[in-house]
Protein backbone atom coordinates (compact mmCIF):
# COMPACT_ATOMS: atom_id res chain seq x y z
CA UNK A 1 0.00 0.00 0.00
CA UNK A 2 2.68 2.33 1.41
CA UNK A 3 4.69 1.70 -1.89
CA UNK A 4 2.22 1.81 -4.23
CA UNK A 5 1.36 5.03 -2.88
CA UNK A 6 5.28 6.25 -3.09
CA UNK A 7 5.46 5.26 -6.35
CA UNK A 8 2.09 7.00 -7.42
CA UNK A 9 3.55 9.93 -5.85
CA UNK A 10 6.81 9.89 -7.94
CA UNK A 11 4.84 9.87 -11.24
CA UNK A 12 2.17 12.47 -10.15
CA UNK A 13 5.77 14.65 -9.09
CA UNK A 14 7.33 13.77 -12.61
CA UNK A 15 4.23 14.74 -14.40
CA UNK A 16 3.75 17.85 -12.56
CA UNK A 17 7.05 18.76 -13.26
CA UNK A 18 6.44 18.13 -17.33
CA UNK A 19 2.90 20.00 -17.29
CA UNK A 20 2.85 23.65 -17.92
CA UNK A 21 2.69 26.54 -15.12
CA UNK A 22 -1.11 28.17 -16.28
CA UNK A 23 -2.59 24.41 -16.90
CA UNK A 24 -5.50 23.82 -14.63
CA UNK A 25 -4.52 19.71 -14.23
CA UNK A 26 -6.81 17.15 -13.23
CA UNK A 27 -7.59 16.57 -9.35
CA UNK A 28 -5.81 13.47 -9.49
CA UNK A 29 -1.72 15.66 -10.02
CA UNK A 30 -3.10 18.58 -8.01
CA UNK A 31 -2.33 16.18 -4.65
CA UNK A 32 1.28 15.30 -6.10
CA UNK A 33 3.69 17.18 -5.36
CA UNK A 34 1.79 19.00 -2.10
CA UNK A 35 1.44 17.51 1.04
CA UNK A 36 1.26 19.41 4.52
CA UNK A 37 1.79 18.71 7.91
CA UNK A 38 -1.80 19.54 9.27
CA UNK A 39 -3.49 18.12 6.00
CA UNK A 40 -4.82 21.41 5.00
CA UNK A 41 -6.13 20.06 1.50
CA UNK A 42 -8.02 16.74 1.47
CA UNK A 43 -10.07 15.59 -1.46
CA UNK A 44 -13.45 14.01 -1.59
CA UNK A 45 -11.81 10.42 -2.42
CA UNK A 46 -11.66 8.56 0.94
CA UNK A 47 -8.63 6.78 0.23
CA UNK A 48 -6.19 9.91 1.19
CA UNK A 49 -4.99 10.09 4.55
CA UNK A 50 -2.91 12.79 6.45
CA UNK A 51 0.34 11.96 6.34
CA UNK A 52 1.77 13.14 9.86
CA UNK A 53 4.90 15.32 9.87
CA UNK A 54 5.94 15.05 6.07
CA UNK A 55 8.61 17.01 4.73
CA UNK A 56 7.24 19.30 1.64
CA UNK A 57 8.43 18.08 -1.69
CA UNK A 58 9.30 21.36 -3.28
CA UNK A 59 9.01 20.06 -6.95
CA UNK A 60 7.71 23.15 -8.72
CA UNK A 61 5.62 25.89 -7.21
CA UNK A 62 2.95 25.86 -9.78
CA UNK A 63 1.44 22.85 -7.72
CA UNK A 64 1.45 24.34 -4.24
CA UNK A 65 -1.50 26.52 -4.76
CA UNK A 66 -2.97 28.24 -1.09
CA UNK A 67 -0.03 26.71 0.66
CA UNK A 68 2.12 29.49 -0.52
CA UNK A 69 0.30 31.70 1.43
CA UNK A 70 1.52 30.16 4.41
CA UNK A 71 5.44 30.25 5.63
CA UNK A 72 7.32 26.43 6.08
CA UNK A 73 5.31 24.36 8.17
CA UNK A 74 8.75 24.01 10.47
CA UNK A 75 8.48 27.98 11.28
CA UNK A 76 4.83 27.58 12.75
CA UNK A 77 4.66 28.39 16.03
CA UNK A 78 8.47 29.58 16.33
CA UNK A 79 9.41 33.01 17.85
CA UNK A 80 12.32 34.18 15.67
CA UNK A 81 12.13 33.55 11.62
CA UNK A 82 15.75 34.36 9.98
CA UNK A 83 15.41 36.13 6.74
CA UNK A 84 18.46 37.75 4.23
CA UNK A 85 18.57 41.69 3.67
CA UNK A 86 16.76 43.46 1.43
CA UNK A 87 17.45 43.75 -2.39
CA UNK A 88 19.68 47.32 -2.84
CA UNK A 89 18.77 49.42 -6.22
CA UNK A 90 22.70 48.45 -7.01
CA UNK A 91 22.25 45.27 -6.92
CA UNK A 92 18.77 44.80 -9.04
CA UNK A 93 20.04 47.14 -11.74
CA UNK A 94 22.42 44.52 -12.45
CA UNK A 95 19.80 41.70 -13.48
CA UNK A 96 18.37 41.76 -16.44
CA UNK A 97 14.17 42.68 -17.17
CA UNK A 98 12.78 38.99 -17.07
CA UNK A 99 15.06 38.40 -13.86
CA UNK A 100 12.78 41.94 -12.20
CA UNK A 101 10.24 40.41 -13.61
CA UNK A 102 10.38 36.92 -12.01
CA UNK A 103 11.80 38.66 -8.76
CA UNK A 104 8.84 40.57 -8.58
CA UNK A 105 6.75 37.75 -8.35
CA UNK A 106 8.69 36.00 -5.90
CA UNK A 107 8.50 39.07 -3.58
CA UNK A 108 4.15 39.32 -4.43
CA UNK A 109 3.91 35.78 -3.12
CA UNK A 110 6.13 36.02 -0.07
CA UNK A 111 4.65 39.80 0.68
CA UNK A 112 1.02 37.83 0.66
CA UNK A 113 2.07 35.43 3.00
CA UNK A 114 3.40 37.79 5.49
CA UNK A 115 0.40 40.23 5.10
CA UNK A 116 -1.37 36.49 6.02
CA UNK A 117 0.50 35.46 8.94
CA UNK A 118 0.55 39.14 10.45
CA UNK A 119 -3.46 39.09 10.01
CA UNK A 120 -3.70 35.97 11.66
CA UNK A 121 -1.23 37.04 14.17
CA UNK A 122 -3.77 40.17 15.16
CA UNK A 123 -6.59 37.82 15.12
CA UNK A 124 -4.84 35.35 17.61
CA UNK A 125 -3.63 38.17 20.19
CA UNK A 126 -0.06 37.06 19.15
CA UNK A 127 2.86 38.72 18.10
CA UNK A 128 3.87 37.80 14.63
CA UNK A 129 7.59 36.23 14.57
CA UNK A 130 10.02 38.39 12.94
CA UNK A 131 8.08 41.45 11.69
CA UNK A 132 10.84 43.48 9.72
CA UNK A 133 10.90 40.67 6.69
CA UNK A 134 7.85 42.55 6.13
CA UNK A 135 9.39 45.68 5.75
CA UNK A 136 12.70 44.13 3.92
CA UNK A 137 10.03 42.42 1.40
CA UNK A 138 8.39 46.38 0.60
CA UNK A 139 11.45 48.07 0.72
CA UNK A 140 12.92 45.16 -2.09
CA UNK A 141 9.61 46.23 -3.81
CA UNK A 142 10.04 49.80 -4.06
CA UNK A 143 13.49 49.40 -5.11
CA UNK A 144 12.26 47.12 -8.06
CA UNK A 145 9.82 49.66 -9.33
CA UNK A 146 12.24 52.57 -9.07
CA UNK A 147 14.77 50.59 -10.51
CA UNK A 148 12.29 49.38 -13.85
CA UNK A 149 10.77 53.32 -14.02
CA UNK A 150 14.17 54.28 -14.46
CA UNK A 151 15.13 51.73 -17.56
CA UNK A 152 11.63 52.59 -18.50
CA UNK A 153 12.00 56.58 -18.57
CA UNK A 154 15.83 56.20 -20.30
CA UNK A 155 14.10 54.25 -23.05
CA UNK A 156 10.75 56.76 -23.51
CA UNK A 157 13.68 59.61 -23.64
CA UNK A 158 15.99 57.95 -25.82
CA UNK A 159 12.85 56.64 -28.29
CA UNK A 160 10.62 59.59 -28.46
CA UNK A 161 12.27 62.30 -26.52
CA UNK A 162 9.18 62.74 -24.03
CA UNK A 163 10.43 63.22 -20.39
CA UNK A 164 6.83 62.21 -19.02
CA UNK A 165 5.16 59.32 -19.81
CA UNK A 166 1.27 61.21 -19.51
CA UNK A 167 1.05 64.02 -21.62
CA UNK A 168 0.59 67.77 -19.83
CA UNK A 169 0.91 71.12 -19.74
CA UNK A 170 1.74 74.30 -17.45
CA UNK A 171 -1.44 75.66 -17.36
CA UNK A 172 -2.82 78.60 -14.99
CA UNK A 173 -5.77 77.72 -12.69
CA UNK A 174 -8.91 79.74 -11.12
CA UNK A 175 -6.57 81.00 -8.80
CA UNK A 176 -3.81 82.22 -10.36
CA UNK A 177 -1.67 79.09 -9.73
CA UNK A 178 0.69 78.21 -12.15
CA UNK A 179 0.36 74.34 -11.99
CA UNK A 180 0.90 71.26 -14.23
CA UNK A 181 -1.93 69.94 -15.52
CA UNK A 182 -2.25 66.07 -16.56
CA UNK A 183 -4.49 65.47 -19.30
CA UNK A 184 -7.01 62.78 -18.93
CA UNK A 185 -7.89 60.52 -22.09
CA UNK A 186 -11.36 61.38 -23.45
CA UNK A 187 -13.53 59.12 -26.10
CA UNK A 188 -14.40 62.91 -27.59
CA UNK A 189 -12.79 65.99 -28.76
CA UNK A 190 -12.18 68.92 -26.00
CA UNK A 191 -14.62 71.40 -27.62
CA UNK A 192 -17.80 68.78 -27.48
CA UNK A 193 -16.74 67.76 -23.61
CA UNK A 194 -19.20 69.61 -21.19
CA UNK A 195 -17.55 68.74 -18.42
CA UNK A 196 -13.90 69.98 -19.38
CA UNK A 197 -15.32 72.70 -21.02
CA UNK A 198 -16.41 73.78 -17.21
CA UNK A 199 -12.83 73.85 -15.95
CA UNK A 200 -11.06 77.32 -16.06
CA UNK A 201 -7.47 77.78 -17.33
CA UNK A 202 -7.55 81.52 -16.70
CA UNK A 203 -7.77 83.72 -13.99
CA UNK A 204 -9.81 87.05 -13.80
CA UNK A 205 -7.96 90.20 -12.82
CA UNK A 206 -9.33 90.65 -9.95
CA UNK A 207 -7.21 87.71 -8.50
CA UNK A 208 -4.03 90.09 -9.09
CA UNK A 209 -4.87 91.30 -5.84
CA UNK A 210 -4.30 88.00 -3.91
CA UNK A 211 -1.68 86.93 -6.05
CA UNK A 212 0.41 89.63 -5.34
CA UNK A 213 -0.52 89.10 -1.34
CA UNK A 214 0.55 85.61 -1.98
CA UNK A 215 4.01 86.62 -2.96
CA UNK A 216 4.82 88.63 -0.44
CA UNK A 217 3.39 86.15 1.95
CA UNK A 218 5.99 83.68 0.23
CA UNK A 219 9.21 86.54 0.25
CA UNK A 220 8.61 87.12 3.61
CA UNK A 221 9.24 83.87 4.43
CA UNK A 222 11.91 82.96 2.82
CA UNK A 223 13.60 86.02 4.13
CA UNK A 224 12.97 85.05 7.92
CA UNK A 225 14.53 81.78 7.07
CA UNK A 226 17.54 83.50 5.25
CA UNK A 227 18.02 86.08 8.45
CA UNK A 228 17.67 83.15 10.91
CA UNK A 229 20.37 81.01 9.37
CA UNK A 230 22.64 84.24 9.09
CA UNK A 231 21.94 84.68 12.79
CA UNK A 232 22.28 80.87 13.66
CA UNK A 233 25.65 81.00 11.70
CA UNK A 234 27.23 84.15 13.71
CA UNK A 235 26.20 83.35 17.06
CA UNK A 236 28.23 79.99 16.36
CA UNK A 237 31.01 82.21 15.17
CA UNK A 238 31.11 84.37 18.61
CA UNK A 239 31.14 81.03 20.63
CA UNK A 240 33.29 79.20 18.86
CA UNK A 241 35.83 81.16 16.95
CA UNK A 242 38.79 79.00 16.27
CA UNK A 243 36.53 76.61 14.33
CA UNK A 244 35.32 79.03 12.21
CA UNK A 245 39.02 80.32 11.50
CA UNK A 246 39.82 76.67 10.90
CA UNK A 247 36.91 76.35 8.20
CA UNK A 248 37.95 79.77 6.82
CA UNK A 249 41.53 78.33 6.21
CA UNK A 250 40.35 75.46 4.70
CA UNK A 251 37.71 76.84 2.09
CA UNK A 252 40.32 79.23 1.26
CA UNK B 1 -4.77 44.94 -12.33
CA UNK B 2 -2.83 47.65 -10.57
CA UNK B 3 -3.55 50.37 -7.46
CA UNK B 4 -3.14 53.94 -8.01
CA UNK B 5 -2.67 53.38 -12.00
CA UNK B 6 -4.44 55.16 -14.48
CA UNK B 7 -6.47 52.70 -16.38
CA UNK B 8 -6.33 53.83 -19.72
CA UNK B 9 -9.14 54.57 -22.07
CA UNK B 10 -10.68 51.59 -23.92
CA UNK B 11 -12.90 51.61 -26.91
CA UNK B 12 -14.10 49.49 -29.28
CA UNK B 13 -11.02 47.07 -31.25
CA UNK B 14 -8.53 48.53 -28.85
CA UNK B 15 -5.91 46.51 -27.59
CA UNK B 16 -6.40 43.93 -24.36
CA UNK B 17 -5.15 45.99 -21.45
CA UNK B 18 -2.22 44.47 -19.71
CA UNK B 19 -0.68 45.17 -16.59
CA UNK B 20 2.92 43.46 -15.81
CA UNK B 21 4.15 43.58 -12.61
CA UNK B 22 0.55 43.97 -10.69
CA UNK B 23 0.09 45.94 -7.59
CA UNK B 24 -2.15 43.95 -5.91
CA UNK B 25 -1.55 42.02 -2.84
CA UNK B 26 -3.88 39.76 -0.92
CA UNK B 27 -3.74 38.12 2.21
CA UNK B 28 -6.05 35.20 3.40
CA UNK B 29 -8.09 34.79 6.59
CA UNK B 30 -9.43 32.75 9.03
CA UNK B 31 -13.38 33.33 8.49
CA UNK B 32 -15.57 35.08 11.37
CA UNK B 33 -18.35 32.88 10.86
CA UNK B 34 -18.30 29.01 9.56
CA UNK B 35 -17.65 28.55 6.00
CA UNK B 36 -18.42 25.88 3.57
CA UNK B 37 -15.61 23.50 3.29
CA UNK B 38 -14.49 24.68 -0.36
CA UNK B 39 -14.67 28.35 0.77
CA UNK B 40 -11.33 30.37 1.17
CA UNK B 41 -11.81 33.74 2.66
CA UNK B 42 -9.84 36.84 1.49
CA UNK B 43 -9.35 40.30 1.97
CA UNK B 44 -7.99 42.45 -0.95
CA UNK B 45 -7.59 45.78 -2.11
CA UNK B 46 -11.02 47.92 -2.89
CA UNK B 47 -9.85 48.74 -6.40
CA UNK B 48 -9.60 44.88 -7.20
CA UNK B 49 -12.51 43.08 -8.81
CA UNK B 50 -13.63 39.38 -8.93
CA UNK B 51 -12.64 39.04 -12.39
CA UNK B 52 -9.20 40.45 -11.69
CA UNK B 53 -8.76 37.92 -8.24
CA UNK B 54 -10.00 35.18 -10.32
CA UNK B 55 -7.02 35.58 -12.60
CA UNK B 56 -4.79 36.72 -9.93
CA UNK B 57 -5.08 33.25 -8.08
CA UNK B 58 -5.39 31.34 -11.01
CA UNK B 59 -1.99 32.47 -12.95
CA UNK B 60 0.42 33.34 -9.90
CA UNK B 61 -1.05 30.48 -7.71
CA UNK B 62 -2.44 28.25 -9.70
CA UNK B 63 -5.87 27.16 -7.98
CA UNK B 64 -8.41 26.52 -10.06
CA UNK B 65 -11.54 28.74 -8.92
CA UNK B 66 -15.12 28.09 -9.24
CA UNK B 67 -17.04 31.47 -8.23
CA UNK B 68 -15.68 34.75 -6.49
CA UNK B 69 -18.64 36.67 -4.44
CA UNK B 70 -17.20 39.84 -3.00
CA UNK B 71 -18.42 42.83 -0.57
CA UNK B 72 -17.01 46.30 1.28
CA UNK B 73 -16.20 46.04 4.76
CA UNK B 74 -16.42 49.02 6.29
CA UNK B 75 -14.04 50.33 8.75
CA UNK B 76 -15.31 51.79 12.09
CA UNK B 77 -15.30 56.01 12.10
CA UNK B 78 -16.61 55.81 15.71
CA UNK B 79 -13.54 55.95 18.20
CA UNK B 80 -11.84 59.52 19.05
CA UNK B 81 -8.58 60.10 20.33
CA UNK B 82 -7.55 62.69 23.15
CA UNK B 83 -8.30 65.27 21.41
CA UNK B 84 -12.50 63.99 19.97
CA UNK B 85 -10.94 63.53 16.62
CA UNK B 86 -12.44 60.66 14.95
CA UNK B 87 -9.95 57.81 13.90
CA UNK B 88 -10.73 55.68 11.19
CA UNK B 89 -9.74 52.55 10.46
CA UNK B 90 -9.37 51.79 6.72
CA UNK B 91 -12.14 50.33 4.81
CA UNK B 92 -11.48 46.74 2.80
CA UNK B 93 -13.13 44.32 0.53
CA UNK B 94 -13.50 40.93 1.59
CA UNK B 95 -13.93 38.28 -1.03
CA UNK B 96 -15.19 34.58 -0.80
CA UNK B 97 -13.98 32.25 -3.26
CA UNK B 98 -14.90 28.88 -4.00
CA UNK B 99 -12.63 26.15 -5.42
CA UNK B 100 -13.42 24.02 -8.86
CA UNK B 101 -12.79 20.73 -8.75
CA UNK B 102 -14.02 19.43 -5.52
CA UNK B 103 -11.18 21.06 -3.17
CA UNK B 104 -11.63 21.83 0.01
CA UNK B 105 -9.27 24.17 2.70
CA UNK B 106 -9.02 24.56 6.02
CA UNK B 107 -7.30 27.54 7.53
CA UNK B 108 -4.62 25.77 9.34
CA UNK B 109 -3.18 26.92 13.01
CA UNK B 110 -0.37 29.24 12.53
CA UNK B 111 0.65 29.23 16.03
CA UNK B 112 0.99 25.74 17.85
CA UNK B 113 1.72 25.11 21.53
CA UNK B 114 5.22 23.84 21.71
CA UNK B 115 6.07 21.25 24.41
CA UNK B 116 8.15 22.61 27.38
CA UNK B 117 10.51 19.72 27.04
CA UNK B 118 12.51 21.33 23.63
CA UNK B 119 14.18 23.90 26.96
CA UNK B 120 17.49 23.47 27.20
CA UNK B 121 18.62 21.64 30.74
CA UNK B 122 20.98 23.96 31.70
CA UNK B 123 18.33 26.90 31.74
CA UNK B 124 16.29 24.66 33.92
CA UNK B 125 18.99 23.65 36.46
CA UNK B 126 19.23 27.67 36.52
CA UNK B 127 16.43 28.45 36.98
CA UNK B 128 15.33 25.44 39.92
CA UNK B 129 18.58 26.89 41.71
CA UNK B 130 17.24 30.55 41.81
CA UNK B 131 13.60 29.70 42.93
CA UNK B 132 15.31 27.72 45.34
CA UNK B 133 17.58 30.31 46.88
CA UNK B 134 14.33 32.46 46.94
CA UNK B 135 12.88 30.06 49.01
CA UNK B 136 15.61 29.86 51.57
CA UNK B 137 15.28 33.60 51.55
CA UNK B 138 11.94 34.14 52.61
CA UNK B 139 11.54 31.07 55.19
CA UNK B 140 10.59 32.71 58.22
CA UNK B 141 11.63 31.60 61.99
CA UNK B 142 10.21 27.82 62.47
CA UNK B 143 9.78 28.23 66.13
CA UNK B 144 6.83 30.46 65.20
CA UNK B 145 5.06 27.33 63.86
CA UNK B 146 4.02 29.14 60.48
CA UNK B 147 1.89 32.26 62.17
CA UNK B 148 2.39 35.48 60.18
CA UNK B 149 5.12 37.88 61.67
CA UNK B 150 2.32 40.74 61.13
CA UNK B 151 1.23 39.43 64.60
CA UNK B 152 2.51 41.53 67.66
CA UNK B 153 5.70 40.05 69.38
Amino acid sequence: MAASRWAALCQGVSVALKASRALVTPQSHTRSGCRLAGDVFSETTPSSSPLHQSRFLHSTLARKGLEEFFDDPKNWGQENVKSGASWTCQQLRNKSNEDLHKLWYVLLKERNMLLTLEQEAKRQSLPMPSPERLEKVVDSMDALDKVVQEREDALRLLQTGQKYGRPGAWRRDLFGRIIWHKFKQWPLPWHLNKRYCRKRFFAMPYVDRFLRLRLEKYTRSQARKTSLMKKKEKSLQERFPRLSRAQNSSTA
Amino acid sequence: MARNVLYPLYQLGGPQLRVFRTNFFIQLVRPGRAQPEDTVQFRIPMQMTRLDLRNYLQSIYGVPVAAVRTRVQHGSNRKRDHRHVRVKKPDFKVAYVQLAHGQTFTFPDLFPEKPPDTEGSADSDLQDYLLEQEQQRQISDPRRGGVPSWFSL
